[in-house]
């Protein structure tokens, strides 16, 4: 048989069929010399990391999650924002982008649906904080913290009622039309009234609770609080997305993402798990949109902007599609390096811009690509299809001895 | 038994007419092939079939049932599968979870490793690559993998959109093959070719397509033998 003709085998295919091999020829010498040279850091760290027992992986994690919590009390020289800005803030919009980036993955990176208009959801979460818990705002007050829910729940009808309509279309025709989104949101909130422009709501909301000398905890000022909020429900949206992707939705998204058509013959309803992959990422997006809002204690108009949202999208990109480790990854770093680096804040989308077209020459699929995923589903594929089969073969071979 | 039965169907393309009023029937066990040239309305038939395309009028019976509005996931847990043109298989996924793919709208789970056998005995290759992505497979290999994923959903009716497209001659004969043997293990087939040659010789019946319109039909042997046929499709002047 001919291995010339049909199509080019796609380049990332073929980089992860090399560690697939390589994975499977465990142990062998040479290779993972040869292995490290390839996948530089991030692929010889994720192929040192699918070899460790599972208990060793939770022990890692563990160690690796204290440490998070711990960075706002530690602030390590180096690595700290300070002078120019508050390390424990900055640790918190840090959360907050890789909040972001995690939902806006589950639409981009699983499902395949370019959303250049994440930055709607964002708003509607922070909206919906502000308006009821803010005193500018005419309507009912609740306390802070249900806002959360009640954001997510917003922007999930908000998502479906945007997703219904426009996810008949797809690839660029898709994108175009999500870029308008967050213009949509933009000026809505110019014309109506009620959500008050550019004046805007102040001293929105803050989960309850005061210190010793009568500060709230979650003052506005204190960045600490609000970090490990934060990064609690990041570690919660981060467990639920890995169990998502592992289930038949998520299975679902990724073969909508590679071949649409051929996932709806194979009898995946595809319309279905799209609007629903666009109704999860908002719910996330709003989330965020809530918590930020609250921690900035002021929420108008000019916050949502078309390029934030780009940055959004370079987030889940720069990290590595369809990765959720690396989205985390990705929106931290597009969050921290203006911040950090506050002579070259100015210059950020410069920055981005030239870092995205690197990555993208040189790592297509993201600083941490998504392959070790796939793999584990393949295992899990393996033993649920093979488990009788391997049987029956036995008995074959039987009978033909 | 009437497995499949287009009645004076018409496909449109925004205002472009891709099939004319188009009457044809599958019985159960047959293979019947459809030939045709490029934009003859080859793959706008099995698209339309298997419900990727919605028929502007006419109207489509499987298994005495009226589908013609049945959305295409639901037609493949009815026993309609289709392995499409140009394969359509998920280049970042392995050969087995591809093969898992094909499963997807089945109820039942304890037919499936049956299936996965009778997959196996068909195209050894692929239990040979079932770790391999199928991205990087070649022309031939992927085209396996997709008939091979069509039949995971132990189909009634198997659509085939091209199989021959892209490969070696002589793989083109043991394609041919192989489906002869699928339809002799009883899964009625519908295969649309260029390659009419085979595909007339290895089909019960067949239809010859011409700008949207059937404009032959009969036994495959009768339009092998059919002069007009030969010099337009077989290259025989």
């Amino acid at each position: 048989m001919s291995t010339t003709d049909g199509p080019t085998p796609l380049p990332g295919a073929k980089a992860s069929q090399a560690a697939a091999d390589r994975q499977s020829k465990k142990g062998g010498a040479g290779t993972s010399a040869d292995a490290t040279h390839k996948k530089g850091l991030f692929g010889a760290w994720s192929e040192k990391w699918q070899a460790m027992p599972r208990q060793k992986q939770w022990l890692y994690l563990i160690v690796v999650v204290l440490i998070a919590y711990a960075l706002p009390v530690i602030n390590p020289p180096i690595l700290s924002t300070e002078p120019g800005n508050d390390f424990p803030l900055a640790l918190f919009s840090m959360a907050v982008y890789a909040l972001v980036a995690v939902g806006l993955n589950i639409v981009i990176g699983y499902a395949g649906l370019l959303d250049l208009g994440y930055i709607a959801f964002f708003a509607v979460g922070s909206y919906t904080a502000a308006m009821l818990t803010s005193p500018d705002s005419p309507f009912v007050k609740i306390p802070y913290l249900w806002t959360i829910p009640l954001a997510i729940v917003v922007a999930m009808c908000v998502g479906v009622i945007l997703g219904i309509p426009t996810l008949r279309l797809r690839g660029d025709y898709l994108a175009i039309v999500t870029l308008g989104f967050g213009e949509i949101i933009r000026i809505l909130a110019t014309l109506i009234p009620a959500m008050k422009g550019q004046v805007g709501f102040q001293n929105v909301g803050r989960p309850p609770g005061e210190g010793a000398d009568g500060i709230p905890i979650f003052a506005n000022s204190n960045g600490t609080p609000w970090y490990w909020l934060t990064l609690t429900i990041l570690i919660i949206v981060l467990f639920l997305a890995g169990n998502l992707e592992r289930s038949r939705v998520g299975r679902s998204w990724i073969a909508i993402r590679e071949d649409e058509d051929a996932a709806e013959t194979m009898g995946v309803p595809t319309f279905k798990y799209k609007v629903w992959a666009f109704a999860l990422g908002a719910g996330v997006g709003g989330m965020s949109g809530a918590l930020f809002a609250g921690q900035v204690g002021f929420v108008n108009n000019q916050k949502f902007d078309i390029v934030t949202s780009i940055l959004f999208v370079a987030a889940v990109v720069l990290g590595g599609v369809g990765n959720k480790v690396g989205a985390v990854f990705g929106g931290a770093l597009v969050a921290y390096i203006p911040l950090r680096f506050t002579a070259i804040a100015e210059y950020k989308y410069l920055i981005f811009g030239i870092a995205l077209m690197l990555i993208m020459i040189y790592r297509p699929k993201g600083l941490i690509p998504a392959r070790q995923r796939l793999l584990a589903y393949g295992q899990q594929a393996y033993q649920r299809v093979r488990e009788t089969s391997a049987k029956k073969s036995a008995v074959v071979t039987e009978k033909e001895v | 038994m009437t497995l499949l039965e287009l009645d004076d169907v018409s496909v449109h393309y925004g205002r472009i007419q891709a099939i004319h009023n188009m009457s044809f029937t599958v019985d159960e066990g047959e293979i019947v092939s459809l030939i045709g040239a490029n934009g003859a309305g080859k793959t706008t038939t099995m698209r339309t079939i298997s419900g990727l395309l919605n028929p502007s009028q006419g109207s489509i019976k499987f298994m005495g049932e009226d589908i013609t509005k049945m959305k295409a996931h639901i037609r493949v847990v009815q026993g309609i599968s289709q392995a499409p043109e140009g394969r359509g298989i998920f280049p970042a996924m392995t050969v087995l979870e591809n093969l898992d793919m094909g499963t997807f709208g089945r109820k039942d789970r304890t037919g499936v490793s049956e299936d996965l056998d009778r997959v196996f005995t068909l195209f050894p290759r692929l239990k040979e690559r079932e770790k391999q992505f199928g991205g990087t497979m070649s022309g031939g290999e992927q085209q396996m993998l997709s008939i091979g994923r069509a039949l995971m959903s132990r189909p009634k009716l198997l659509l085939l959109d091209e199989p021959s497209m892209g490969l070696a001659p002589q793989f083109i004969r043991q394609i041919f093959k192989i489906i002869t043997e699928i339809n002799s293990q009883g899964t009625t087939v519908l295969l649309v070719e260029q390659n009419a040659n085979q595909a007339l010789a290895r089909a019960h019946r067949a239809f010859v397509l011409e700008t949207g319109e059937i404009t032959h039909s009969g036994t495959g042997k009768e339009l092998l033998a059919n002069p007009a046929i030969k010099e337009a499709y077989l290259g025989v002047g």
